[in-house]
């Protein structure tokens, strides 16, 4: 920075007592001033005047690459469920708990706590609009949910092993009596 | 000598005006603190909403931004203003009746706005969401105010005028421009309105405002006052005459251009995005002039940042300053933005900003005026610098808790994994993440307020002790203006006209606004299209109104941005068209919530129902207010025929029919949604009459409206 010899008042500049130094400017604030003015016009005309790519250019290049993930990760629901033993998945306590407490946070607002049904069908019968009672149907109302009919699809938001506990929790609404039950929808499935 | 020049020797300059405004200040100060707060509580935990249509967030928060920057910093541009005018002018204010109809003309429109805000009374578009009457009396008043200071001006007697006032010419100028054009709108009703401009055209005339708001009225007159003040209570030297021209007039003209930097990655066209980067990255450098010439006027005096309170809360508040325009032009890189905006980080910005540049400078002008102009001392400098440590802790704990969870959010919503997808697509949980920090931020605000009440308590027993305020007598012989004996050349004579001078501050901040605004309001693209986005309907509308009443925008953004995690999130990223027609626009700022662009059909009519009587019916952990009154208040049908009206000669196309029979199209609409949710099991007989109804009708059309032919082509 300049030295204290700089400092030198500037004659004729007395306001209300206050006064001015004749110092320059200083030199590192220059520089800067100057390259962001360089960056502007640079930037400027790669986006603008060059063949820089739009918003939407970049958007697209980025959605192919997630779309491409998605596509390779993509897991079969046939293998999925014939992988499975329900024994098991029923038998982990702990797992089955959790499935409980995300059933409560994330379906009961519809389905009822006990699966009575409110907004969603009654979970607790053997009616079944979709479903048809089995292990896949049911994962898979989960999985793909039902957007049209308000009911969103759970696959990205719940994890996908939780998934099949939460699956084989709703599965276990069977037979249970619940109060207040919402009327049966669909078809009777024995 | 003349009996008449002796008058005039012992004039006297106007300061029980000064005064005036500083007691308002900090009045309106506390009360938009507390305020603010309540927000922060409110965040924290929701039952601070207290179930009060009039003290939810969605109010509380304009009440508290319009508080902190027209009533707190409002009030204290006025009286920092009209106490430096006269002393760098040598003159008693022009007028003693202008300023009088200034300052009750001022805290009338704050005490209108404290009324019609919580009452609902919203335009909905930030900093400017008083209705158009409190519109039409800002601009006079504000009218008042410039005639009182360019009169003074030119009734100086000093010849040249300092930096300082420079920048009340910018101020006083630009903001007349940015709160005329910002609020040309159409009234339908006493307290009613739409803007003339819609969609992007009201996004990027509103953020051209917005941004400029802060440069104009929390930038330009701090500058000025801190040109005044810092050289003033150091009692030192400017550290550098020829840096306060260069850094003036490049921060004037540069700073009109950077609006679009708040609309980045959205549907605004690429060129105006492009701009708002370019020139808020230039913005850096003439922003750091004013630092430097304010933290190095201290040079050879740096002792009295240990020793003065005064000259502590001014230098710190320059930091601030210099941090702040910092961290701005950071923010306006696309990248970063694609982090920072939408969360928590901007209210950080914002608050270091505020809080810190904004408030101390005040704290430390008002330490300096106080005693001087009650001539004693104040009653306790240990006092004073306890205020300011603890003010400082608050400032840092806000801004390190806000920052902290901006980032964490912002980085929540990007995470992807390998298999293509969000790593946390429950947004609550992205919420419920940075609730602790909520809390965390309301510690931070209530030691700034703790401060700001030890300040009260200083200030009370110095005036106390004082023998009351007494006007300074005008320091020199009103003679004829100063001459000098050498012809001025260059800047040094612009600095003795001030015609010119202000002639050339306005084409300065003319030109960006020219070139940005323009081609945006002129270029009619929609008109283009061979298709438009079919309108909501009259019930829609209705429950548009009633989004907007509740301020939903305050934590609900509606513009999914080009983004691979938005697009993820919420869905296709949004169009221009989809929004072509509302006035005022949506886009929101903040995602407080998810975005609502695309939430249309997503979830059925029972669920918001529930929702918006109790949010944590549905949704576990939400921080959303309960809305239990929009299930007993009845629609407003019988406005409707006027409010579609008046749309329809904005340019909407609505067929006459629908004009003529607003309210009965909307019955019929309304009667079919509660038909649907009584069946569902809601127990109301009259519900289609409930503002709930109008409300899910339009929610439930967000994102689904389809194109439709374009019948003004067809004409
Ligand atoms: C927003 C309300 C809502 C939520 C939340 C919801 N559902 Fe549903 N669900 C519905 C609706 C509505 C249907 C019926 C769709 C139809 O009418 O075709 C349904 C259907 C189902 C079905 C198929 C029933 C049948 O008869 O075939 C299953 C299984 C189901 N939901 C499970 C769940 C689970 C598990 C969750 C939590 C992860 C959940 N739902 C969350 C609304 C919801
Ligand atoms: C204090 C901030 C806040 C305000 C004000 C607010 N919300 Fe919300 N909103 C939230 C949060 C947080 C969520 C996410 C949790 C939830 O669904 O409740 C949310 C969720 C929502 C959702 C569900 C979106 C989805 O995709 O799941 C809707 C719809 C909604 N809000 C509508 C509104 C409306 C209408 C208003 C105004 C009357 C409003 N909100 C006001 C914070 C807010």
């Amino acid at each position: 920075m300049s030295s204290q010899d700089d400092d030198k008042l500037i004659e004729g500049h007395d306001y209300d007592g206050i006064q001015e130094l004749n110092n320059p400017l200083p030199k590192w604030w220059m520089i800067t001033f100057f390259l962001t003015i360089i960056f502007a016009i640079f930037y400027y005309a790669y986006y603008e005047i060059l063949s820089g790519p739009s918003s939407d250019q970049e958007l697209a290049t980025k959605m192919q690459k997630v779309e491409a993930a998605q596509e390779a990760a993509k897991p079969s629901l046939d293998k999925i469920v014939a992988s499975i033993n329900r024994e098991e998945l029923r038998s982990d306590a702990q797992m089955m708990k959790k499935a409980k407490k995300i059933f409560k946070r994330k379906c009961a607002a519809c389905h009822g706590r006990e699966g009575q049904g409110m907004i969603g069908p009654n979970l607790t019968d053997k009616y079944w609009m979709h479903s048809k009672g089995d292990f896949k149907g049911v994962l898979e109302a989960i999985r793909e949910g039902f957007p049209e009919k308000g009911m969103q699809a759970w696959k990205e938001i719940i994890d996908e092993n939780q998934q099949l506990y939460l699956t084989e929790f709703v599965l276990g609404f069977q037979g249970t009596n619940p109060a207040n039950p919402k009327e049966p929808q669909g078809e009777l499935i024995e | 000598m003349s009996l008449q020049m002796d008058e005039l020797k012992t004039q006297h300059y106007d300061d029980k005006t000064v005064v005036h405004f500083l007691w308002a200040t900090l009045f309106w100060g506390v009360i938009a603190f507390v305020v603010g707060l309540l927000a922060a509580l409110q965040l924290s935990y929701w039952g601070f909403n207290l179930n009060l249509e009039w003290l939810t967030f969605g109010r509380v928060r304009p009440l508290h931004t319009n508080a902190a920057i027209f009533a707190f910093a409002g009030n204290a541009i006025f009286a920092g203003i009209y106490h430096s005018t006269q002393r760098l002018c040598r003159v008693r204010m022009f007028s003693d009746a202008l300023s009088k109809i200034h300052f009750w003309g001022w805290q009338l429109i704050i005490v209108s706005a404290a009324i019609t805000l919580p009452l609902g009374f919203s335009q909905s578009k930030e900093y400017a969401e008083l209705e158009w009457p409190i519109d039409i009396a800002i601009t006079l008043v504000w009218v008042v105010f410039a005639i009182n200071f360019f009169m003074t001006l030119k009734n100086r007697k000093e010849k040249h005028m300092y930096v300082a006032l420079w920048f009340y010419i910018a101020t006083i100028i630009t903001v007349a421009v940015l709160h005329i054009f910002n609020s040309i709108e159409i009234p339908v009703g006493y307290l009613n309105s739409y803007p003339v401009y819609a969609g992007i055209q009201d996004a990027l005339v509103q953020w051209w405002y917005g941004h400029n708001a802060v440069a104009f009225f929390l930038t330009t007159p701090f500058l000025g006052l801190m040109y005044y003040y810092i050289p003033k209570a150091a009692n030192r030297p400017v550290y550098s005459y020829k840096l306060s021209i260069i850094h003036f007039w490049a921060l004037i003209f540069i700073y009109i251009w950077a609006g679009p930097h708040h609309l980045l990655n959205t549907a605004l066209p690429d060129w105006a995005q492009t701009l708002g980067v370019v020139f808020s990255v230039m913005l850096w450098a003439p922003s750091w002039g004013g630092m430097i010439n304010g933290i190095l006027t201290l040079r050879g005096a740096w002792d009295l940042l240990r020793t003065d309170p005064i000259i502590k809360f001014l230098i710190t508040a320059v930091t601030f300053y210099g941090m702040s325009t910092f961290e701005g032009p950071l923010l306006s890189i696309k990248a970063v933005s694609s982090l920072g905006h939408y969360t928590d980080w901007i209210v950080a910005h914002v608050h270091g900003g505020t809080l810190g540049w904004n408030g101390f400078l005040v704290f430390g002008m008002i330490y300096y005026l106080v005693p001087k102009l009650y001539q004693t001392d104040l009653y306790s400098k240990k006092l004073a610098t306890l205020h300011f440590w603890i003010g400082l802790a608050g400032i840092l704990i806000y801004y390190l808790s806000m920052w902290a969870a901006g980032i964490t959010q912002g980085l929540m919503w990007r995470a992807i994994n390998e298999a293509g997808q969000l790593v946390y697509p429950d947004f609550v949980e992205t919420v419920t993440a940075i609730v602790p920090l909520y809390w965390v931020r309301a510690l931070g605000g209530t030691l700034y307020i703790i401060g700001t009440i030890i300040m009260l308590y200083n200030l009370r027993q110095t005036v106390k002790a004082s023998k009351g305020l007494r006007e300074e007598k005008v320091t020199a012989p009103l003679t004829e203006r100063k001459k000098n004996d050498h012809e001025d050349k260059g800047h040094r004579k612009l600095e003795g006209m001030m015609v010119t001078f202000s002639i050339l501050s306005f084409i300065a901040i003319a030109v960006g606004s020219a070139i940005e605004i323009i081609p945006i309001l002129t270029v009619n693209d929609y008109a283009k299209y061979e298709k438009v986005i079919e309108p909501f309907s009259p019930l829609e509308i209705a429950g548009r109104d009633i989004y907007i009443r509740e301020g939903c925008y305050t934590c609900h953004s509606q513009m999914i941005r080009k983004l691979d995690f938005d697009v993820l999130r919420f869905g296709k990223a949004s169009t221009i068209e989809e929004s072509m027609y509302d006035r005022p626009f949506q886009w929101g700022s903040k995602r407080t919530g998810p975005d609502l662009a695309r939430v249309g059909k997503k979830y059925p009519h029972l669920w918001h129902y529930k929702h918006m009587e109790n949010p944590r019916s549905t949704v576990a952990g939400s921080i959303m207010p309960n809305y239990p009154w929009l299930l007993d208040k009845k629609t407003d049908f019988y406005s409707l025929r006027r409010k579609i009206y008046v749309l329809k000669s904005l340019g909407v196309p609505y067929a006459d029919e629908v004009v003529k029979n607003a309210d009965k199209v909307a019955e019929e609409q309304a009667k079919i949604i509660a038909d649907e949710l009584r069946a569902q099991g809601v127990n109301d007989d009259k519900l289609e009459q409930k503002e709930v109804v109008a409300l899910i009708a339009y929610l439930q059309e967000l994102g689904q409206k389809p194109l439709i032919r374009n019948i003004n082509l067809e004409k």
